[in-house]
């Protein structure tokens, strides 16, 4: 070096902690992905072409688990008080809309009636949330 | 250096260039915590309206009625792999119809209608598997642009 200092100087910055920071901060974000969603875990349909529902933030998820319960958000609620927590759900928002994840073991019937009570309460149009065939992971 | 003697006098590097594995990293990252509040995808379905006011744009006799039954297309449970059962069969508009051929007798049918008119009415089998009505409703929207689904409910 022009300097000839004995000891030579480094002259780069030393990254490899930075990329250990970043590498630790990728593997969280990769593992809390599927726990940061709303609602419990729902094997989710898997068509060919489903249509984009947008962000889920902002709507109603209504869950339907394997086992037929059924969930608004984070809560499950039994049949009879599912229009009081739907309107609970909806509280102040201008434009609620609803989307249903059923589980793909699900009777087509048990779907149907929970639209049914969708219905009801005062919904129209919901949005049935399917996975696209072949997506990895929980892209749901 | 001992180790370095050899070395030309250009001074050899003999550390890993990371930095291209930090951008990728760092990209990677990104897009993880964009994508974490992820888009969902579906399908928008409706429940025509049960009383007299039934949908103002279609008089009952000329809608377009698909019913799946569980004679016709064996889905009773969860179909395996991708697609439906090679035998399944629906009927549209009182005619059977192999589910394979579903998206280009929907688009006939549909195709030449104007927007607001393109609703396909469903009446599946309570009994039938979930994932497997999806399947046969994703089929019949495939070739038709904006098609609403309605749900017929007894």
């Amino acid at each position: 070096m022009r300097l000839g200092e004995p000891t030579k100087m480094q002259a780069t910055i030393n990254i490899t902690p930075l990329v250990d920071v970043v590498l630790v901060l990728l593997i969280i974000f990769m593992v809390m992905a599927p726990q940061m969603r709303k609602g419990p875990d729902v094997n989710l349909p898997n068509t060919a072409k489903p249509t984009d529902q947008g962000d889920e933030r902002g709507r109603i998820l209504v869950s339907i688990d394997d086992a037929g319960q059924l969930w608004v958000n984070d809560q499950r609620v039994a049949r009879e008080h599912f229009g009081e927590a739907l309107r609970a759900a909806v509280g102040a928002e201008q434009d609620p809309r609803v989307v249903v994840r059923g589980d793909a073991k699900l009777k087509f019937g048990e779907v149907r009636e929970a639209m049914l009570a969708l219905d009801q309460a005062g919904f129209r149009g919901v949005g049935l949330i399917a996975k696209k065939t072949g997506a990895e992971g929980r892209r749901d | 250096m001992q180790f370095n003697s050899d070395d030309s006098g250009s001074g050899l590097q003999s550390e890993i260039n990371i930095t291209p594995l930090v951008d990728v990293v760092l990209v990677l990252l990104i897009i993880f915590m964009v994508v974490v509040p992820l888009l969902m995808q579906g399908y928008d379905v409706d429940i025509p309206r049960t009383t007299a006011q039934a949908v103002p744009a279609q008089a009952a006799e000329s809608r377009l009625i698909l019913s799946i039954a569980p004679s016709g297309c064996r889905i009773l449970q969860p179909p395996t792999g991708e697609g439906l059962p090679a035998d399944c069969h629906v009927i549209l508009a009182n005619q059977n119809v192999p589910a394979a051929e579903l998206p280009a007798r929907v688009a006939e049918i549909l195709g030449d209608q104007p927007p607001e008119r393109r609703v396909l009415f469903l009446d599946a089998d309570d009994r039938l598997n979930y994932e497997g009505v999806l399947r046969i409703v994703d089929l019949a929207k495939s070739n038709v642009q904006g098609l609403k689904i309605e749900f017929i409910t007894h």
